[in-house]
């Protein structure tokens, strides 16, 4: 409600006053998602869910299994088959719902897959370059790319040669996820979710996906870090931590939060069974 | 005055290119075989599939055209404007228009087939239609040994290494042309030949009944492409057949863009110790383009590798068949052979038929095959959306990433990025449809 206001008030002074950029500026800078409803195959597993997640700050949605956690991260980045039966996504001033999943990327939004899709005969740097190219008024050189390429592959300590393999497809479950986390350090997102970037992970490259990731870490970027268990907040510290139950977030804090959590459990929620799944 | 007979107009025209007379002879026996052979029948195996009811056999004689040689290296692809050595073979006639010092200090030979056989090359009287593809192979295998014309002979000597590649670029003015072409690698030679059918100056062009025959002799590597860019009224019967001997290897690669109706029998055979074969395919249908691919990889002995990948890409109502087998003789064990044949379809109206076959009779293989027919996943299509591009682009990325493990397998990088370049201008013109 708090927020709802605050957008109204912001929203207000958008349309009338266009002089007091910083007040607007910081409010479109929020990924804003309020009351938000949403359905797979005709059964609701959002109802009605609040998050704010402003650039610069790394929040963290914790959850057990079929709370909506997944479910969130794909409404968000608009795939065909989660139905948004109520409220809203604002971003950068723009009624995020409203655009088709590639004008939601060029917008500035991200999404690291928890399971991203193999496509085969698709090498990574070319298809990178096409994504790079996709969100730039001028296409980047080949040697300009080569180097960012390269430079992103060293921060994620990843062999050069992955450059050269198709997109995903014999990938092991890190190299996955390392590919998604070098997706998102090169085509720099203003706000990134990254849906349970940690599972199939051993602890090496939990280590070297987290280093990725907080490396990123900027006044510039927004990241919504989606897990079910505490562990990757060992790795990347979250500035805020929500809890998603049925669909809703019920509580947030800090990062003590995640370690309640752990210690406690999801039960002291009440009843964590879903109809849906993530 | 009487006309002529057909076998009279083949001997007249034979002398008019000054042919010698074994090779009239054969174009005669190859005409009486044309006309007592069985047409091909849809019970047949190899024509089940295949609907020939739009040919009339009584239609086919020696045409007495004398066409002139059409536009020359203008539409030379601009990836292989590095080659060698280029032909343009027109119809009736074939000519040399370039020729590259050390393609010409190296002995190699490329020109008109027709020529070569009156300069009496012997190399053409041993190996022209005696071998790999003969009269009596089949009906349309016969119409094109008695009537080919101007045609292609290439030579490499032994031990002659050519990187850049030799371009034999093919258009026809007349309705109908018959294009035959002899490669004969020597040993420890090696070389990169094309054969690209281009659409300009072949408008007319209603049939086409080709015959390709190489010979990949010993420690040879020879890579052979060929494109086929016919106009939307082409309807083109095609057989190629390699052989490939001892430690010696062949790429060979079809590309299938153009054209209403194409059969393709393409034939491998490894026949000694040490061959290796990769046989290549993409085809890419829209409208109503039927193609056929039938192919044969053939082990005659011991210790040799076969590797084919044949990717068919199906839009609008367009339908193929490929039809694949893998024959291991009984003396050859130990070979390795693969088989693969790939469809993906752009919608529900195109048709694939895949069928592969093993033929075994050694007990010491190794044979896989596999045959998968796809549509563009949605849940590719949504990830590629989801890092910024569109429909189209994301649509045209998964059709080349079906491409691209093909373009893989040729070795030459020029002609790979050739034949990119002419996929490329079909995926824009069908998705502009």
């Amino acid at each position: 409600m708090f927020f709802t206001i605050v957008r109204q008030i912001i929203g207000s002074i958008n349309e009338e006053s266009p002089a007091t950029p910083m007040t607007v500026a910081n409010s479109q800078a929020t990924l804003a998602i309020e009351n938000l409803h949403v359905s797979v195959n005709e059964t609701e597993i959002l109802r009605g869910l609040d998050l704010n997640i402003p650039k610069g700050e790394v929040h963290a949605l914790m959850g057990p299994n079929g709370s909506g956690k997944s479910t969130l991260a794909n409404a968000l980045m608009g795939h065909p088959a989660f139905e948004v039966t109520a409220g809203s996504v604002h971003f950068k001033g723009q009624d995020v719902l409203a655009l088709p999943t590639d004008e939601r990327s060029r917008l500035g939004m991200f999404l690291a897959f928890q399971y991203p899709a193999e496509i085969p005969g698709v090498r990574v740097a070319s298809f990178l370059r096409m994504a790079l190219n996709a969100r730039r008024t001028d296409e980047i050189s080949a040697m300009d790319f080569r180097r960012l390429l390269m430079e992103k592959m060293d921060l994620l300590k990843m062999d050069p040669k992955f450059a050269n393999r198709y997109l995903n497809e014999g990938f092991s479950g890190g190299e996955k996820k390392r590919n998604e986390v070098l997706q998102l350090a090169v085509l720099q997102p203003e706000i990134a979710i990254l849906d349970e970037t940690d599972s199939g992970l051993d602890i090496d490259a939990l280590r070297i996906v987290s280093d990725g990731v907080n490396q990123l870490r900027s006044t510039d970027l927004g990241v919504l870090v989606i897990t079910h268990y505490q562990r990757l907040l060992n790795y990347i510290v979250p500035d805020h931590v929500h809890v998603i139950i049925n669909g809703r977030v019920v509580d947030s804090g800090d990062s003590g939060l995640a370690k309640r959590l752990e210690a406690e459990g999801y039960e002291q929620y009440g009843d964590t069974t879903s109809e849906g799944t993530d | 005055m009487t006309p002529l007979t057909a076998e009279e107009t083949i001997a007249a025209q034979a002398k008019t290119r000054s042919e010698p007379a074994w090779l009239a002879d054969r174009r005669i026996d190859a005409w009486r075989t044309f006309e007592s052979s069985p047409p091909p029948k849809r019970s047949d195996e190899e024509w089940r599939r295949t609907d020939l009811s739009w040919m009339n056999w009584s239609d086919f004689h020696p045409s007495a055209s004398q066409l002139t040689n059409g536009s020359a290296e203008e539409h030379l692809p601009v990836h292989l404007s590095a080659a060698s050595i280029v032909l343009v073979e027109h119809g009736t006639g074939t000519t040399v228009t370039r020729v590259a010092p050390e393609a010409k200090a190296a002995g190699i030979t490329a020109a008109s087939l027709s020529t070569a056989a009156s300069d009496s090359n012997q190399l053409v009287e041993s190996h022209l239609a005696t071998s790999l593809i003969r009269p009596d192979d089949g009906k349309f295998q016969a119409l094109n040994s008695a009537l080919w014309t101007g045609g292609v002979f290439v030579h490499i000597p032994r031990g002659v290494q050519l990187e850049a590649p030799i371009v034999i670029l093919k258009t026809s003015n007349d309705s109908a042309c018959y294009p035959r072409t002899l490669i004969i690698a020597d040993p420890e030679s090696s070389g990169h030949i094309v054969e690209w059918w281009l659409p300009e100056d072949s408008k007319s062009l209603s049939f086409a009944n080709g015959s390709t025959e190489i010979f990949v002799n010993d420690n040879a590597d020879l890579t052979y492409t060929h494109v086929q860019q016919w106009p939307s009224i082409t309807r083109s019967l095609l057989s190629q057949h390699a052989q490939v001997a001892r430690d010696a290897s062949l790429v060979s690669t079809n590309v299938t863009l153009g054209g209403l109706f194409h059969k393709g029998s393409i034939k491998a055979t490894l026949s000694d110790p040490g061959a290796n074969v990769k046989l290549n395919g993409i085809s890419y249908l829209d409208g109503q383009q039927f193609v056929d691919h039938h192919t044969s990889q053939d082990h005659k002995t011991t210790d040799a590798v076969s590797d084919l990948l044949y990717v068919n890409i199906l839009d609008d109502t367009s339908r193929s068949v490929y039809a694949g087998t893998i024959l291991v003789e009984q003396d050859a064990q130990r070979s390795n052979a693969y088989q693969q044949n790939r469809n993906l379809m752009l919608g529900s109206g195109p048709r694939a038929d895949s069928i592969p076959r093993l033929e075994i009779m050694a007990d010491d293989v190794r044979c896989t095959h596999g045959a998968t027919t796809s549509t563009v996943d949605p849940a590719q299509l949504y990830y590629l959306n989801s890092r910024g591009l569109n429909r189209d682009d994301a649509r045209t990325m998964i059709i080349n990433g079906t491409i691209e493990p093909v373009l893989d397998r040729i070795p030459s990088t020029v002609v790979a990025d050739a034949v990119r370049t002419a996929l490329q201008e079909k995926i824009q013109s069908t998705s502009s449809n």
